[in-house]
């Protein structure tokens, strides 16, 4: 009687340890659940039902991208990768440092069977480390400058009026604007600072050249930089203390009569739904006029040193993000998630009208623009120079002079940068 | 003494603490005031909440519906329970030991070691993240409960709390047990233990905070859903293209309430007990 | 015979002594001090933390602080937290804990439980609630304008000088209660007697407070100011979870900058952040010693 017990839970185990075994399953880490989660379970649904209904995915929401770069400076420093998920998502300002300092942690996936073409040259550039593939991008950080179209024509204006036009053009209607309607025509995360990044792209500017960080003497961005203090003193824009005061005040609490942002915003205008249809989106204004492309934000798949099960990881990222149209509609029904992928770009759901933008097809304009976002020279301390930059902009409200705040920045990231 | 002076002299003395009351009340009032907010907003929707509404609203249930469908609320309140609970017991027998150890049997020696251990208290955490990450890592106990508590159980801080109450313990008692026939190990946990309730009280509070709230650490050795605590489950809503305020307000109670329930159950003991530690 | 059996049991009594505060000792030794060591082995070494290489010179690291300007700025705002906040909610807390040691004050219980109630509060929590309080449309300035001090929304956290004194406000909320329950203690194991005796001689509250209350609760008053020096330089949710430093690094603590510079902001650089770190543990250890030895002067 034992014994046939015994065999039997020993069966039982076989079994269940074989069946363990054999379930398709992997664990990815993302941050913010409606948006990246959105698109990792878009893909997930997807892969279960054209490829394998077995295969299943462990998701674990962390609460922003620094939660996964510590992952992984931690793991590197200690050398045990253990604590690892199979795939992670990664944030693009960050990876090439992150390759180049730890290039133990990720993967190479040039075999993965992508169409490397058929993404975005930009968006690529990031994921790319010394002409080897390490990540499938997910979501496109094209800028999109959106305006209340109601508000514009309460001052005698169209969206078309608003399109390449100088941002000097952007502070005369802003000042209308708020004269009228009390509203900005701008706001942005002053800690942030995303706003100086984007503008000097849409030059075809960086903040690095040779490798170092190009402030002080930097003509384009002093004329950036007077502009942004120009427009915060005339009530023009609204710089927000943190991220959630820009979304949470500025946008939700509908402040303003213009966003522009990369396009993963859009999910956050869309909370204030009073707002819906008064909407549309265009391109950036520019320092001389003329249309402005920039892309901010944005991320992409990496598969880390711990993945046990490196084929499976490589084929449900080539299937999915790498151009499978039912997963990027999904994701951008579910998440508002917009691919970077040119081909999935062009299937029905991006062509369709936005209600929320008055009928605008935004999504296949906003691919569209994509393709003419300029490759600027990057580099790994990106983010410090946006704090810097944003200090200086900070000290110059205060009351310094252009010239000698960007020399101070200059001095600053020139200091972070020797190490 | 008639009794109508009596009552003259009662409330004589009350009219006098009349300030002491105005204080108090505006202390109390100042205390209090954030911890009523956090409710309110509670019941609250996210722009009521950032709009700075003051009164109870209509929007708990809602914001409780949100909050389990995005987070693993129940599983993460677990979790800071199970961490919490095992912290306190095994932090309250290695320093309690150890302050019986250090000042009933007290020599130079012991007080000399007892010294280099307050140094301890100066370790900024920040120093030694890294290195203890690497040492966890290494003994395989990332994602498990050794992780979350190692670091904490031996603090210098709880010892001197333990020594410091000790030395009401009487050693007659002591001598008088070990003629008993009482084994040294005996005499901590039949004569020491039942007559240090309220110490241990105190103790446990103060422990059960720490590592209730406890983040820095915990959010560095427990990673995934399965395994996270209240703390970083807050932190997790506050992040992302757009906070919810009402749900997160929500989170934050459920945060809040354990630590000061078990503050309310205990606080008479805890005050028993932090006085002892002060002698 | 008899005194040989003696001895053994004074030997294994202090046996036992030694292995009770055994697993203890061993545990910091190996979760403080071990890792510290490492830290400063740390300190002296530069590159990429899973490839670190000794620094040249050895010193590079700490050379490297003194043209720091943001630690500067960091260290700055640290001691103006310590200078600022650690005196009044010090005077605070023993005041609170003088008037309710008053037997002949009502609701004493009450009371303090309800000052003591913040402290309880997790820091994220208090934190974002003190953010939403204070944000731009939030509360503090509904009521401010609603009574009439200011007209237009002040941007609290946005400024430097105003960010500075939120989180000074902060801290002394959830800490007073805290250090006001050690006074509390502390009165507890003085004679009642001696109050009512300076209550016969005449002596005014004031009188009491700073000739009678403050020297006796003297050990106590070492003990808290230790542990709020130590809080208060190693501070770092607040300057996270508040104003994450800004604007324009004018609120970052050196914990705060320290964690930036080994995991917060992509680029570690463990060698320096822990080089930083030691300059901290230098800091702690010298304030708590002046304060021991100020606190110790025995007339």
């Amino acid at each position: 009687m034992t014994k046939k017990l015994v065999s039997l839970v020993l069966a039982l185990c076989l079994v269940l340890g074989v069946s363990a075994a054999m379930a398709e399953k992997l664990s990815i880490t993302v941050w913010d659940e409606n948006f990246n989660g959105s698109a990792i379970k878009a893909a997930v649904a997807d892969y279960k039902a054209n490829v394998d209904p077995e295969f299943d995915v462990d998701l674990t929401i962390v609460s922003g991208s620094s939660d996964v770069e510590n992952d992984i400076t931690l793991a590197a420093s200690s050398g045990d990768y253990s604590n690892l998920p199979d795939i992670v998502l990664f944030q693009d300002h960050y990876i090439q440092r992150y390759v180049l300092d730890y290039p133990d942690a990720w993967k190479n996936i040039d075999d993965a069977g992508i169409n490397w073409d058929d993404f975005g040259a930009e968006k690529l550039s990031y994921s790319t480390v010394n002409g080897v593939h390490y990540g499938v991008p997910v979501d496109n950080g094209t800028v999109i400058m959106a305006y209340r179209v109601d508000l514009l024509e309460q001052c005698g204006y169209t969206i078309a009026d608003m399109t390449g036009i100088t941002w000097d053009k952007f502070l005369e209607v802003g000042k209308e604007v708020y004269a009228k309607t009390g509203k900005a025509l701008l706001s942005m995360d002053g800690s942030g600072n995303d706003l100086p990044y984007m503008m000097l792209q849409a030059e075809g500017e960086s903040q690095f050249k040779d490798g170092k960080a190009n402030i002080a003497g930097n003509e384009k961005l002093a004329r950036i930089i007077k502009v942004i203090c120009d427009m915060v003193n005339e009530h023009v824009l609204i710089l927000a203390n943190d991220w959630t005061g820009y979304t949470n005040e500025t946008i939700m609490q509908d402040q303003v009569a213009g966003v522009m942002n990369g396009n993963w915003i859009i999910p956050t205008m869309s909370q204030v739904t009073d707002n819906s249809g008064k909407w549309q989106i265009t391109t950036m204004p520019t320092l001389d006029g003329g249309e402005g492309y920039a892309a901010n934000g944005g991320s992409s798949l990496y598969i880390t040193a711990n993945c046990k099960n490196e084929e499976l990881a490589k084929k449900f990222l080539a299937y999915t993000f790498g151009g499978s149209t039912e997963t990027y509609d999904n994701a951008l029904r579910n998440g508002g998630v917009i691919t970077c992928c040119i081909s999935a770009g062009k299937s029905a759901v991006y062509s369709e009208g936005v209600e929320f933008f008055n009928g605008q097809a935004v999504y296949s304009d906003i691919v569209a623009m994509g393709a003419n976002v300029p490759i600027i020279e990057q580099n790994d301390f990106h983010y410090t120079v946006r704090t810097s930059i944003g200090n200086a902009i900070q000290n110059i409200l205060n009351g310094a002079d252009v010239e000698s705040a960007l020399q101070e920045a200059q001095e600053q990231i020139d200091f972070a940068m020797d190490i | 003494m008639t009794d109508g002076s009596k009552k003259h002299a009662v409330s004589h003395i009350q009219r006098k603490l009349i300030p002491a009351y105005i204080f108090l009340i505006i202390v109390s009032f100042i205390s209090v005031f954030p911890l009523y907010w956090m409710f309110t907003a509670a019941t609250n929707t996210s722009l009521e909440v950032a709009q700075g509404k003051i009164w109870f609203g209509t929007y708990l249930l809602e914001n409780y519906k949100n909050l389990t469908a995005q987070q693993d609320l129940w599983q993460a309140m677990g979790n800071s329970f199970f961490y919490a609970i095992v912290q306190t017991v095994a932090t309250l027998l290695v320093c309690s030991l150890a302050g019986f150890g250090f000042e009933l049997y007290h020599d130079k020696g012991k007080d000399r070691l007892f010294g280099i251990l307050l140094l301890a208290m100066m370790v900024p955490q920040v120093a030694t993240l890294i290195p203890l990450f690497t040492m966890v890592s290494r003994l395989k106990l990332l994602n498990t409960v050794w992780a979350f508590i190692i670091p904490g159980i031996a603090t210098p801080f709880m010892i001197m709390m333990f020594r410091q109450n000790s030395r009401n313990f009487p050693i007659d008692t002591m001598e008088a047990s070990r003629i008993d026939g009482l084994s040294e190990i005996g005499i901590f946990f039949r004569m020491y233990f039942p007559m240090m309730k309220s110490t241990y009280a105190a103790a446990a509070v103060i422990t059960f905070m720490n590592s209730w709230n406890a983040y820095m650490w915990p959010r560095t050795v427990m990673k995934g859903n399965s395994v996270q605590t209240m703390p970083m489950l807050i932190a997790n809503m506050s992040n992302g293209y757009a906070v919810d305020y009402g749900m997160l307000m929500l989170g934050v109670l459920f945060c809040s309430l354990p630590t000061i329930i078990v503050f309310f159950v205990l606080q008479k003991q805890f005050a028993e007990g932090i006085t002892g530690s002060v002698k | 015979m008899k005194k040989k059996k003696g001895f053994g049991l004074l030997a294994k009594q202090e046996a036992a002594g030694w292995v009770f505060l055994a697993p203890a000792s061993l545990l910091i030794f190996v979760m403080s001090f071990y890792p510290m060591v490492q830290a400063f082995i740390n300190s002296l070494k530069t590159g990429s933390s899973a490839n670190m290489k000794w620094a040249e010179p050895l010193t590079k690291n700490y050379l490297r602080m003194f043209k720091d300007k943001v630690f500067m700025t960091s260290m700055g705002n640290t001691f103006m937290y310590l200078i600022i906040q650690v005196p009044i909610m010090l005077i605070l807390a023993i005041l609170l804990a003088q008037l309710l040691n008053n037997k002949d004050l009502k609701f004493r219980g009450l009371f303090r439980t309800l000052i003591f109630l913040p402290c309880a509060t997790a820091l994220v929590s208090y934190a974002l609630i003190f953010k939403t309080l204070f944000s731009n449309e939030g509360l503090i300035n509904a009521f401010l304008k609603g009574i009439g001090i200011i007209q237009e929304n002040v941007n609290w956290l946005g400024q430097s000088g105003t960010a500075k004194a939120v989180i000074i406000i902060a801290l002394l909320w959830r800490w007073t209660g805290y250090n006001m329950v050690f006074f509390l203690a502390g009165l507890q194991n003085i004679e009642y007697s001696v109050y009512e005796a300076a209550n016969i001689d005449g002596a005014s509250g004031w009188k009491t407070f700073w000739n009678i209350t403050v020297p006796l609760l003297r050990p106590v008053i070492v003990m808290t100011g230790i542990m709020s020096i130590n809080g208060t330089l190693q501070l770092y949710d607040e300057s996270v979870n508040l104003t994450n430093g800004g604007p324009s690094n004018t609120t970052i603590t050196m914990s705060h900058y320290i964690y930036n510079n080994s995991l917060g902001q992509g680029v570690a650089n463990f060698g320096y952040a822990s080089a930083l770190a030691m300059i901290v543990f230098v800091l702690v250890a010298v304030l708590a010693f002046i304060n021991m030895k100020v606190g110790d002067t025995r007339d």
